[in-house]
C-alpha cells in the first residue's frame, strides 16, 4: 500500500450505511454533522441503481440528512458517461425511476445492453432479448455486480447474478461501471482534489465498498448494518482497515484517529 | 477417408442429442423435425447399432417429451431416453435431500415421490417462463439460508434454439444462483461424466465403442470426449460457424445434419 497521507476525503455509501430503505441508521444524521465539522471533503457514492439522483436526494432529505446533489456520485452517472463515450444505443434494463438519469440517450434499435437493478425486467423474455443482442456483439455494461441487497422482507438478488448468467451464456465479459471498480472510486474523488491515499470509504458491503476502495488505494471501513452478515470481514484480503458497529462509530474513529 | 474408417472401427452404439439434432423445439406443434432426422433414426435402428437418446431436456416429463417426439414422427420410446430428472431423483433419495424446485411446471410430476417439505437444497432445471425474478429470488433465499447450500442443476447448457430463435438455457440461471450465493452447483446431465456413463451402461456399450452426435460443442461434444467417446457436431440447432473454431473443444467430425452423420457412419461400417 502506498504511504498514507493526512485524511482529506471521506466516501460514504448510502443504502445499508446511512439508511435501510426508509429508516435512517440510528444516530447517522448527527454523525454526519460531526463529520462535516472536520476539514474533509465528503462524497456519497452508491450502487443504488433503482433510483435517480433526484430520488436519492429526496429520500435523504426526508430522513433529515444534510446532503447536496453534487456530493452524490452514482453508478448510473458512470454508466451514462460510458455510453456517451462509446456512442451506442442501449437496451436499458433499469427501473423506470432510474431512466431519468438517461434522459436524451437514444435507445432505438439497441446495440448495447445496460443492466442495473431491475427486478421488473429480470425475467425470461427480457433476458432472452438481452442475450441475443449480446450474442450479436452488443457490449454488456453492468452498473454494478452486487450479489444481493437487503429489502425489508429479506435479502434479494442484485444485478450481479444476472450479469454473470449472461456472461456465461454468451462468453462475453461485462464492463462494470459501479463499485467495486477502481475507476468508479477515482471518478468519485474527482473534484475533491484528493488522491486515494488521502481518502477513506465507509460501507456495508465488504467486497464492493471496502475491498473496492482498498484496491483503489483508500482505507476501507466496514459497518455491521444493512446487508452485513457475520464474518463478512473475512471475505477480502487484505482485511478491512476497520470493522465497526455502524456509521456513527466509523465517524468517531475517523475524528479520533485519522485526522 | 481412411482416417474416418479407422475412427469408426469397433463402433457399436450411437448416442443422440435430441433438441437441435432430431428437431427444433417451439411453436404451436411443440417443434419441427429437422429434415432427414426421422429417417436417420429409422436407419440406425435397422442397422443393428445400439441407440440411446441423451438429452438435457427438462421442460417436460420424459413421458410427455417422448409422446411429443412420437407425434412428430420419430421412432422413439421412453426407455431409450436418458434425461436428468431421473438421475437427480436418485441423488436426492441417496443423500436424503429435500428439494426446493425451480423447474418447468411440466417437469414437477417427475418429483412426485420426493419429500419436498422444509427444503435443504435447490434443484434447478430449464424453467423457461418460470424464470421470473420472484422465483429466482425464492430459490436464492432457500440457498442463502442453508448452512451449506446445495444447488443441483439439471444441465449446464448456455442456450438452445427454438423455432423463434435462441433461448437462454438452465446454465445461465445456474450461474446466476452460483454467483449470488458464492457456491458451485452440482450438475446432473450433460456434460457430467456420470450422465454419459449411465447412458452407455443403459445400452451396454463401452465409451470407445460409442459416438455422440450433438449440436452443442461444449456439452455434447466436449462432455462425450471427456468420457472417452467420439463425438460429431451437427450444423443444425444451436450450431454457429464459430463452434468449429472453439478454443477448447474439437469434434471428431463436423456434419451438416443427423442424416449426413448416419450416412457416413453406416457407409464406413458396411465397408
Amino acid at each position: 500500500m502506498a504511504a498514507r497521507r493526512a485524511l482529506k476525503a471521506v466516501l460514504v455509501d448510502l443504502s445499508g450505511t446511512l439508511h435501510i430503505e426508509d429508516s435512517a441508521v440510528p444516530g447517522a444524521q448527527e454523525a454526519l454533522k460531526r463529520l462535516r465539522s472536520a476539514p474533509v471533503a465528503i462524497r456519497f457514492v452508491t450502487n443504488t441503481t433503482k433510483e435517480c439522483k433526484k430520488d436519492l436526494l429526496e429520500r435523504l432529505k426526508k430522513l433529515e440528512f444534510d446532503i447536496a446533489e453534487d456530493e452524490i456520485f452514482t453508478s448510473l452517472t458512470a454508466a451514462r458517461n460510458l455510453l456517451e463515450q462509446k456512442q451506442v444505443r442501449p437496451l436499458l434494463l433499469v427501473e423506470d425511476n432510474a431512466l431519468h438519469d438517461f434522459k436524451g440517450v437514444d435507445t432505438n434499435d439497441p446495440n448495447a445492453v445496460v443492466i442495473g437493478l431491475a427486478p421488473d425486467h429480470f425475467n425470461y423474455p427480457m433476458l432472452n432479448k438481452a442475450f441475443r443482442l449480446i450474442l450479436d456483439g452488443a457490449p454488456l455494461i453492468a452498473i454494478h455486480k452486487a450479489r444481493y441487497y437487503k429489502r425489508k422482507d429479506g435479502l434479494a438478488l442484485g444485478p450481479g447474478p444476472f450479469v454473470t448468467g449472461l456472461e456465461y451464456a454468451t462468453d462475453a465479459k461485462a464492463t462494470v461501471v459501479g463499485k467495486p471498480e477502481r475507476t468508479f472510486f477515482l471518478e468519485a474523488l474527482r473534484g475533491t482534489g484528493c488522491v486515494p491515499e488521502e481518502a477513506v470509504m465507509i460501507g456495508d458491503d465488504c467486497r464492493d465498498d471496502v475491498g473496492g476502495a482498498q484496491s483503489a488505494g483508500m482505507l476501507g471501513i466496514l459497518v455491521k448494518t444493512g446487508k452485513y452478515r457475520a464474518a463478512d470481514e473475512g471475505k477480502i484480503s487484505p482485511a478491512p482497515y476497520l470493522t465497526c458497529e455502524s456509521f456513527p462509530h466509523a465517524v468517531d474513529h475517523i475524528l479520533q484517529h485519522l485526522l | 477417408t481412411a482416417d474416418r474408417g479407422q475412427q469408426l472401427a469397433g463402433i457399436q452404439g450411437l448416442v443422440l442429442d435430441i433438441s437441435g439434432v432430431l428437431y427444433d423445439s417451439g411453436g404451436e406443434a411443440g417443434g419441427l423435425p429437422i429434415p432427414g432426422s426421422i429417417d436417420a433414426v429409422k436407419k440406425i435402428k435397422a442397422s443393428g447399432l445400439r441407440l440411446r437418446f441423451c438429452t438435457n431436456e427438462t421442460q417436460a416429463t420424459r413421458d410427455k417429451f417422448v409422446e411429443k417426439l412420437q407425434r412428430l414422427g420419430f421412432d422413439i420410446a421412453v426407455n431409450e431416453v436418458t434425461a436428468p430428472a431421473t438421475a437427480a431423483c436418485r441423488i436426492l433419495k441417496e443423500r436424503n435431500l429435500r428439494p426446493h424446485l425451480l423447474v418447468h411446471d411440466d417437469l414437477v410430476p417427475e418429483f412426485d415421490q420426493i419429500d419436498k417439505a422444509n427444503p435443504n437444497c435447490v434443484v434447478i432445471g430449464d424453467a423457461a417462463d418460470n424464470f421470473s425474478y420472484q422465483n429466482l429470488n425464492e430459490a436464492f433465499r432457500v440457498l442463502i439460508g442453508l448452512e451449506k447450500p446445495i444447488l443441483i442443476s439439471l444441465g449446464s447448457g448456455r442456450y438452445y434454439k427454438e423455432t423463434d430463435g435462441l433461448k437462454l438455457d438452465v446454465g445461465a440461471y445456474m450461474k446466476t444462483l452460483e454467483y449470488a450465493c458464492d457456491i458451485q452447483a452440482e450438475v446432473v446431465g450433460k456434460p457430467a461424466k456420470t450422465f454419459f456413463q449411465s447412458a452407455l451402461a443403459e445400452m451396454g456399450v463401452e465409451p470407445q465403442q460409442a459416438i455422440m452426435i450433438g449440436d452443442d460443442i461444449v456439452n455434447d461434444v466436449g462432455g462425450a470426449q471427456q468420457c472417452g467417446m467420439k463425438a460429431l457436431l451437427v450444423r443444425t440447432g444451436k450450431y454457429r460457424p464459430c463452434d468449429e473454431q472453439h478454443p477448447q473443444v474439437k469434434a471428431d467430425g463436423y456434419v451438416d445434419n443427423l442424416a449426413e452423420a448416419v450416412d457416413v457412419i453406416l457407409k464406413q461400417l458396411h465397408k
